[in-house]
């Protein structure tokens, strides 16, 4: 008879839904330049988004078929209406809540709620360091302030925080900075991005601002820990891709997918139950990084791009 | 240990199965652990359950030593670390202490 403190689960089946990505809206307050799901952000596919009960109804199925970890996403998961009733509903269900957001809409009202109900964690983008290069990328302006705003009041509440920044040719020389002012910060965790993608109706904009390779590389030379994360991502990388063995993704329509990265198919939880989608749908859906079952592991070949 | 003490799980604490695991998540953690699930092994767990706010410990050990293949000293050993540590965590709470048995 014995209880043991852990962080994570030690023995899960080869197939399990226990990571939930869950882009729950895709509209947003700011236009980043490089956000891939802006150009959804208009009132048509607006309209079509999943309402509040069909939300509920599909964290109720994930909290039966045992998922545990959930990070709730968007566009800016924030500006729906709702989100508080979302939130605090996948808290009281013993869900582990992550929630990227842009941390403009967190007020003091929004802080005492984080705060009562404490999530696994907040990620908050914090593209630049200056206003400038801050609000240049998210072309808001006042949202440089209303971002340091929000994280300040989520500091004050000790709720567990991260930021993480995008690294694009608009911002590389504010990188490093950026990492020093959030060791400085005590307790708030920091990660780099490098990735960028296609828009979702397949636009290449937020290429614009990607950095060349040789000028990532050059970033992560000049820090330990940026050096040591990027060999982390490129092993990580030249790994089959195991989405969908673990992990999922749900998309603003109800959309269950392998990942945030691979919407090529899709199985609709408005139509089908969670059960039925992740064990009978997904191991089907297509993924050009997964790697065939006649290849060797020890020497994978195909890599994420 | 007081045998007749009844103890009720904490509302702020919400079971979870997942893949066999019975985890209990603290839905106001602190800062510390906000990395944190607490899992409890099979027995852990049946006792977990049965901590109902009506049962005494009296109550719920008898029932286990009829249900399990363990001496008196093992269980009452066994029950004392674990209400240690659900009471360490304040997944438990004491709501009542009886004179008999509680049924």
């Amino acid at each position: 008879m014995s209880m043991v403190r852990r962080d994570k689960l030690n023995h899960l089946p080869e197939r399990f839904p226990v990571f939930c990505q869950w882009e729950i809206t895709c509209r947003c307050n700011l236009r980043c330049v490089m956000c891939y799901t802006d150009c959804f952000n208009r009132p048509d596919f607006i309209r079509q988004e999943l309402s509040t009960p069909d939300i509920l109804r599909i964290m109720d199925e994930m909290a039966d078929a045992g998922t545990l970890e959930l990070c709730l996403t968007g566009g800016e998961p924030m500006m729906r209406p709702d989100f508080f009733q979302l939130y605090e509903h996948a808290i009281h269900r013993g869900f582990l809540v992550t929630v990227f957001t842009n941390g403009t809409l967190i007020t003091e009202v929004a802080a005492d709620r984080f705060a009562a109900l404490r999530p696994h964690r907040i990620e908050i983008s914090l593209h630049g360091l200056t206003k400038e290069t801050f609000e240049r990328i998210t072309q808001g302006p006042g949202s440089y302030h209303r971002c340091l705003d929000g994280m300040r009041l989520l500091i004050e509440r000790q709720v567990p925080l991260t930021l993480k920044s995008t690294a694009m040719t608009l911002n590389q020389h504010e990188i490093l900075a950026i990492k020093q002012y959030v060791a400085s910060l005590g307790s708030v965790g920091y990660k780099l991005g490098e990735e960028m993608r296609p828009e979702l109706d397949g636009g290449a904009g937020p290429f614009y601002y990607a950095l060349s390779t040789q000028a990532l590389a050059l970033l992560n030379r000049q820090d330990h820990d940026l050096r040591e994360a990027s060999f982390q991502l490129d092993q990580t990388e030249s790994s089959p891709c195991r989405s969908g063995m673990h992990k999922f993704h749900i998309d603003a329509y109800g959309m269950l997918q392998l990942c945030s990265g691979n919407r090529d198919d899709g199985y609709d939880l408005r139509q089908g139950s969670l059960q039925e989608g992740f064990y009978h749908h997904l191991p089907s859906f297509a993924c050009r990084w997964k790697t065939p079952a006649t290849k060797s592991l020890l020497h994978p070949t195909i890599n994420h791009v | 240990m007081n045998a007749t003490t009844v103890y009720a799980r904490h509302p702020d604490y919400v079971q979870r199965d997942v893949a066999g695991e019975c985890i209990l998540v603290p839905i106001r953690r602190s800062l510390a652990e906000a990395n944190s699930i607490y899992v409890l092994n099979e027995t852990g767990a049946a006792f977990w359950s049965r901590l109902d706010g009506h049962r005494s410990l009296q109550d719920i050990t008898a029932a286990f030593l009829e249900e399990y293949d363990v001496t008196t000293d093992q269980l009452q050993r066994d029950v004392e670390t674990l209400l240690a540590d659900l009471l360490s965590i304040h997944a438990i709470e004491e709501v009542a202490v009886v004179d008999g048995p509680t049924g």
